[in-house]
């Protein structure tokens, strides 16, 4: 084209400098410390505890907190090589719950205590009734990492937030794990008390955890989908057979371009959700906003991307892939237990599915620019 | 695998008054057309509707003005572009010359051919297509036969080309031929695009029917005709080159992904909201519609900003195809059986199951493009 400045595109998408050094330290950090050793001591039931503390020494849990909150008032896109990166690396810490729990409890004004901290939207995987004294009664399962964290976040659907102390006598655990062996336990409320609690409404999002809690295992899960691409293509063309490396066959190439496809789908769609977030974070609360449907769209394409990427990948390694000591399973076995969380992609798509028919053939286009049914 | 990144591209304020004018252009002049038709989506075609659109100033947005364009952005383009794909507007006439000729032509011919035509393309009233394809050339494209022979002040050129959707209400076809020696150590080489005037004595246009009994594509036989030196896109030799500047342009806009929306619209109205097997996976479609639309835009972005973008632009093409095609499978899964014959969906369903299989096909088959893709990731 001969006359690009007629073209006024839009390019404000380009990484903000906070972002750039946020990649850095936290790819060095991960590159550097997240072994296939620690991932096998950790399979074996050993915490990655000394990596906690150097994420903590890096500020990282708090990178969603004003300043005055103590956090670096980062967005959620200069944040977002965090979440991608705790997915490629795969980092067995409760680091994204942490920083989405830490925000959650800075914007309803409540103080952020320093250690990590789980989250729970009340309603979903189980009901907790609260007293009007303030005390919590139910059930819920699979919290995630619960047993290494000292504390909760609970979000209802009216916007109230509560910090609950896991540790007290009324708070009982039965352990458990996802397929990746990453803690996922059941907690038991027997009249546990509430610490603090507080109001919080982030523009038109009914249930905060629940929502960005789905952004943040989208982002995981991109991480984790290119982590196991990487592997793939460089297998395919390590491996030798029939006098030729094997990604040289049409049936290979053919197989990972798609995984390539769905990849690029899933990324695109968490990159819109998370622009989206920032937009929903400097919102008047009770304003109309797009994150909800962006975030369903978001868990469905990575989670379909997840289903489609692990069979290939596989597929594509053999029998080597299939063994304990390789390392693709690290990243596969991640994939089919975050596919599941905060919300599986078919419970998303049901959502928008039914907002779709709502919306009817002639309101679909409509909603769909608007990104809102 | 950085050459597959698309960013997200975001639509300015600029668009959102161009949008809402254009939803009512289109409700006014398609309030009674009806939805079999819309579902021929961008194959359906109207030469008095490309003119309305032409008068409207919403073809050849981009282009300068000396050309006839209106030196709007490329986003305005695509607005306008997504809005008629979605209501199923009739827009295959001018097409083509409006998506890649016009362009091709500013690129490879500013000084001769692009004043002369461009402003009539412009206009709609001037319709190209393009022969690519030969009996014996699919895929293939390096290896055309159609040949031309210099002579006194042009070309003569013979052979034929198959598959050119269009030939036979189009006034000119971009022509990719041999004018050089076939070489096998330079297979690109010795290619060139001539522009032939679709009235010259010795074009012949024979239609082939699809599987429908429809008449989009022709069989185009071409026998000495004379092609003016002026006829010649850039210079002798330069046909691959312009073929791979035209493939970005030809693969990711959002024709690539919108071919079957007339039958999800007509889902949506069929479905049951409380059907959760009917809400599910209309979700999913949902939601493959929300992000090929972002990943179009993005390449359009990218193609704004001056990029080639052609490995994500392939990448777009081949995930919109599994789309389109996947609707036809989705309507006979939730509706196979029990539909009323006749009905809006019934009519649509009919017309998009037998024509999904093209469009795997059209524009560079899933094989290539996923071969594109794979070099893209470092592989081969």
């Amino acid at each position: 084209m001969n006359q690009a400045t007629h073209y006024q595109a839009m390019d404000d998408s380009a990484p903000s400098q906070l972002q750039s050094i946020i990649a850095d330290s936290v790819e060095r950090l991960f590159a550097e410390q997240i072994t296939s050793e620690v991932l096998a001591r950790f399979d074996a039931g050993h915490a990655a505890t000394a990596l906690w503390q150097q994420v903590v020494e890096q500020g990282l849990p708090g990178a969603l907190m004003a300043e005055e909150a103590g956090g670096s008032a980062a967005s959620w896109l200069e944040v977002s090589p965090v979440l991608r990166a705790i997915g490629y690396w795969n980092a067995p810490l409760p680091l994204s719950e942490t920083m989405l729990a830490s925000m959650l409890l800075a914007r309803a004004g409540l103080q952020v205590p320093e250690e990590p901290i789980t989250l729970i939207q009340n309603g979903r995987l189980g009901e907790l009734a609260l007293s009007a004294d303030g005390h919590l009664d139910g059930r819920i399962f699979n919290v995630p990492w619960a047993r290494s964290c000292r504390w909760a976040v609970v979000a209802d659907g009216t916007g109230q937030v509560a910090l609950v102390d896991l540790r007290q006598a009324n708070v009982s655990l039965e352990a458990g794990s996802n397929f990746a062996g990453e803690e996922r336990d059941t907690l038991h409320f027997a009249n546990a008390r509430v610490h603090t609690s507080g109001q919080l409404q982030i523009a038109d999002v009914q249930e905060p955890v629940w929502v960005f809690g789905a952004l943040i295992r989208a982002c995981a899960l991109v991480g984790a989908l290119e982590s196991s691409l990487d592997k793939a293509v460089s297998y395919a063309n390590e491996r030798v057979q029939f006098g030729k490396a094997i990604g040289k066959f049409q049936a290979i190439q053919q197989q990972l371009a798609q995984m390539a496809g769905a990849i690029g789908a899933a990324r695109m769609a968490t990159q819109v959700a998370l622009r989206s977030a920032c937009d929903a974070l400097q919102a008047e609360p009770g304003c109309r906003s797009s994150l909800a449907f962006d975030v369903a769209v978001a868990k469905v394409c990575a989670g379909e991307a997840a289903t489609l990427a692990t069979s290939i990948a596989h597929q594509v390694h053999g029998a080597i892939g299939f063994t304990h000591e390789h390392t693709l399973h690290f990243s596969t076995r991640r994939l089919w237990s975050w596919r599941d969380e905060f919300g599986s992609d078919s419970q998303w798509a049901e959502v928008l599915g039914q907002a779709a028919i709502a919306a009817g053939g002639k309101g679909f286009w409509a909603g769909l620019t608007q990104r809102q049914f | 695998m950085q050459a597959l990144d698309i960013r997200p591209c975001q639509l300015d304020a600029k668009t959102l008054a161009l949008r809402t004018e254009v939803r009512e252009f289109i409700a006014e002049a398609l309030k009674d057309y009806p939805a079999h038709e819309r579902a021929k989506n961008w194959n359906g075609a109207d030469p008095e509707f490309s003119r309305k659109l032409g008068e409207r100033g919403w073809l050849g947005m981009t282009w300068p003005k000396r050309y006839g364009g209106h030196e709007r952005s490329a986003l305005e383009r695509y607005v306008v572009l997504e809005e008629l794909l979605a209501a199923g507007a009739p827009v295959n006439a001018h097409w083509i010359a409006e998506r890649q000729s016009g362009p091709l032509l500013m690129k490879f011919s500013p000084d001769v051919l692009a004043p002369r035509l461009m402003p009539a393309i412009a206009r709609g009233e001037l319709l190209f297509c393009i022969g690519m394809s030969e009996p014996n050339v699919g895929s293939d494209l390096a290896s055309v036969q159609t040949r031309a022979v210099k002579t006194e002040g042009g070309w003569v050129v013979n052979g034929s080309k198959v598959w050119t959707t269009g030939a036979h209400r189009c006034h000119y076809m971009v022509t990719l031929l041999r004018t050089g020696p076939r070489d096998d150590s330079n297979r690109h080489g010795g290619l060139s695009q001539l522009l032939i005037d679709m009235r010259a004595p010795g074009v012949t246009v024979r239609p082939i029917y699809n599987m429908l009994g429809e008449h989009d594509f022709n069989e185009v036989f071409l026998d000495d005709v004379f092609v003016p030196d002026d006829f010649v896109i850039g210079q002798p030799g330069d046909g691959w080159k312009q073929v791979g500047a035209e493939l970005a342009l030809e693969r990711s806009g959002p024709e690539r992904y919108l071919s079957s929306t007339q039958l999800y619209l007509e889902m949506l109205d069929a479905a049951d909201p409380q059907n959760s097997r009917h809400s599910v996976s209309l979700g999913r479609v949902a939601a493959r519609y929300a992000v090929l639309r972002q990943m179009s835009l993005g390449v359009a972005g990218m193609l704004a900003r001056g990029d080639n973008p052609a490995t994500p632009a392939a990448l777009v093409k081949d995930q919109g195809a599994l789309l389109e095609q996947s609707l036809p499978d989705l309507a006979h899964d939730l509706f196979g059986g029990t539909r009323q014959p006749g009905s809006r969906l019934d009519q649509v369903m009919r017309y998009l199951t037998q024509t999904a299989p093209s469009f795997s096909l059209r524009g560079g088959t899933r094989e290539i493009l996923r071969g594109i893709i794979a070099r893209g990731l470092g592989l081969r």
